[in-house]
């Protein structure tokens, strides 16, 4: 009987104290969440989170095209939970769930996925990404596997055989996107980030086209003029 | 600077009975002479009614009043009005502004691309312009105008401006237009007191202060581009962006004409326009003409471009493209 209490004290405060360590290793996480951005570049930089990552570009080779002048794209590396909306400018963009470049630790793909194996039960895909609409997958008759490597849901599979980081969505996408690529690469196509001059930043393919919906959405928009131009004066 | 430091003092006085002054310089000796006067006077009045912030708003205003076009003044001068203006901005609304004089850079030259393909008529630009440029919220003043156009022609008269419905509408697409910084603007030929004109950069702007309000350059500009403030602008003093430049987004006052300047207060630190930066769909490329590996250059040799109106050779540097 006697034996018995002081194993139960024991074991409760072996658990008490396990316990308390990982409610302050959770608390100090909660406090300062950092990011590792770690692309298939070898480049491994800590971001907080929210901010915009640069990763540089890799080229794509059938594509540097005219000019191959250097550039850099961003890639978003918001937590999971202020992945919805990013402040951009004075308007809010919408980006997509992934948590690509989230911290391993907190979030790893592998926490559902075996082995880093893609699962192919259709049904259980859907439960666990409900965030994706597959319009995109749906339209061209893709599967998972046609963008995403089988065996490591944290790459991106290319036709090559080659594997890309999911920062690199740009060397996937034109893959069959090459128009946009190649006016992507010259600057007629999506955006560029820290001003006209200096270092040259874009924002990637992900950034503004949700991969499996890519079309942007309509809206209202913003209130019209109310004073009228002059009519019927052509020149 | 505060009420109490005369404006005029006696050697003024004296190089205006003896040197050769302009007659600007002179109005303002003598005017400084009075307004001081006004002040001992109003200073030694027990029942005077005008505060000290009072009395320095009206000498600061008088000041502003007799200043000289932004163009021909010194660097010296350009430092005392900017300090006046900001000064005025506290008493009168109680706001922090920096105004800045930022020169244009060598071997700039800005032009723009606007992607018809790309734009869907949302009208974040124009939120964003308003915001950035402290545009009139309540006479509801917009630089940009986006024309909803049915597909295949561009026809200005037929296309809507005051669209508000669920965009992009079906058979349509938008074109943008705001003021293009025309390389020969006919604003600037026509203006009768020369309160307007092209910066080395190519921005065109106007001298609020040196402007007339005669309006006979929003007759000019074949792009609808210049708007006059029949009003004093009203803005929010929480709404007011702070970061301003002399010809830029600064406080405007009623009677005086007002147009896009390509954001000449951030454009000139090397950042986007703030409407190129609000655009959700990139349809917006702004850059350096003069630079060959500049977007907007990669846009122009690779792009099927037109430019608005271009038989009235007015030459702007805004051009639209299709993807």
């Amino acid at each position: 009987m006697k034996r018995r209490s002081v194993y139960t004290a024991v074991f409760s405060v072996a658990l008490a104290s396990m316990g308390a360590a990982c409610a302050t290793e959770r608390k100090a996480e909660d406090e300062h969440p950092r990011l590792v951005l770690a692309g298939d570049t070898g480049v491994r930089s800590t971001i907080e989170p929210g901010a915009l990552a640069t990763v540089r570009a890799e080229s794509v080779t059938w594509w540097k095209g005219p000019g191959g002048r250097p550039f850099e794209v961003t890639v978003r590396t918001t937590s999971p939970a202020t992945a919805l909306t990013r402040k951009f400018g004075t308007i809010t963009l919408r980006t997509s769930l992934r948590s690509r470049a989230a911290d391993l630790g907190q979030y790893p793909c592998t926490s559902c996925h075996l082995g880093r194996a893609m699962v192919l039960a259709d049904a259980r895909v859907r439960d666990a990404h409900q965030n994706i609409t597959a319009v995109h997958p749906v339209q061209t008759g893709g599967l998972c596997s046609t963008c995403h490597a089988a065996d490591n849901v944290e790459l991106l599979a290319l036709k090559s055989g080659e594997r890309a980081s999911l920062d690199h969505t740009y060397r996937l996408c034109a893959q069959c996107h090459s128009q946009q690529a190649t006016a992507w690469a010259g600057g007629a196509h999506g955006k560029r980030l820290d001003g006209w001059q200096g270092r040259r930043v874009l924002m990637g393919c992900a950034d503004c086209h949700d991969p499996h919906k890519p079309a942007i959405e309509h809206r209202i928009p913003f209130r019209a003029p109310q004073i009228e131009r002059t009519r019927g004066v052509t020149r | 600077m505060s009420a109490e430091q005369s404006p005029t003092t006696a050697s003024d006085t004296r190089s205006l009975m003896h040197k050769q002054v302009d007659r600007r310089r002179a109005l303002q000796i003598l005017f400084g002479g009075l307004a001081a006067g006004t002040q001992a006077v109003s200073a030694c009045n027990p029942l005077g009614t005008k505060s000290d912030e009072e009395r320095e708003t009206s000498v600061l205003a008088w000041r502003e009043y007799i200043k000289g076009n932004y163009r021909f003044m010194t660097e010296e001068e350009r430092a005392e009005t900017i300090a006046r203006l900001e000064r005025i901005a506290k008493l009168k609304r109680n706001v922090d502004v920096q105004i800045q004089s930022t020169g244009a850079q060598p071997g700039v030259e800005f032009g723009y691309a606007f992607n018809i393909s790309k734009c869907k008529g949302f009208r974040s630009c124009v939120e964003a312009c308003i915001n950035e440029n402290n545009l009139d919220r309540k006479a509801g003043t917009q630089y940009i105008r986006i024309f909803e156009m049915k597909n295949g022609v561009v026809d200005l008269d037929e296309a809507d401006a005051t669209f508000q419905h669920d965009v992009p509408a079906d058979g349509h697409f938008y074109m943008g237009t705001q003021c293009f910084q025309c390389a020969d603007p006919p604003c600037v030929k026509v203006c009768p007191v020369g309160a307007t004109w092209a910066e080395p950069d190519g921005i065109v702007v106007v001298d609020y202060d040196w402007c007339i309000g005669c309006r006979y350059c929003m007759a000019a500009c074949p792009y609808w581009a210049r708007r006059f403030n029949w009003a004093e602008p009203e803005v929010p003093a929480d709404e007011l962006n702070p970061n301003q430049h002399y010809l830029g987004n600064r406080a405007r006052r009623a009677g005086a004409v007002e147009k896009c300047t390509f954001c000449i207060h951030r454009t000139r630190q090397g950042r986007l326009p703030a409407c190129a930066e609000a655009c959700p769909t990139g349809a917006r490329v702004f850059g350096n003409l003069l630079d060959p590996n500049s977007e907007i250059r990669w846009v122009l040799a690779n792009k099927k471009v037109f430019r608005l109106k271009e038989d009235l050779k007015t030459e702007p540097r805004f051009w639209y493209f299709t993807d």
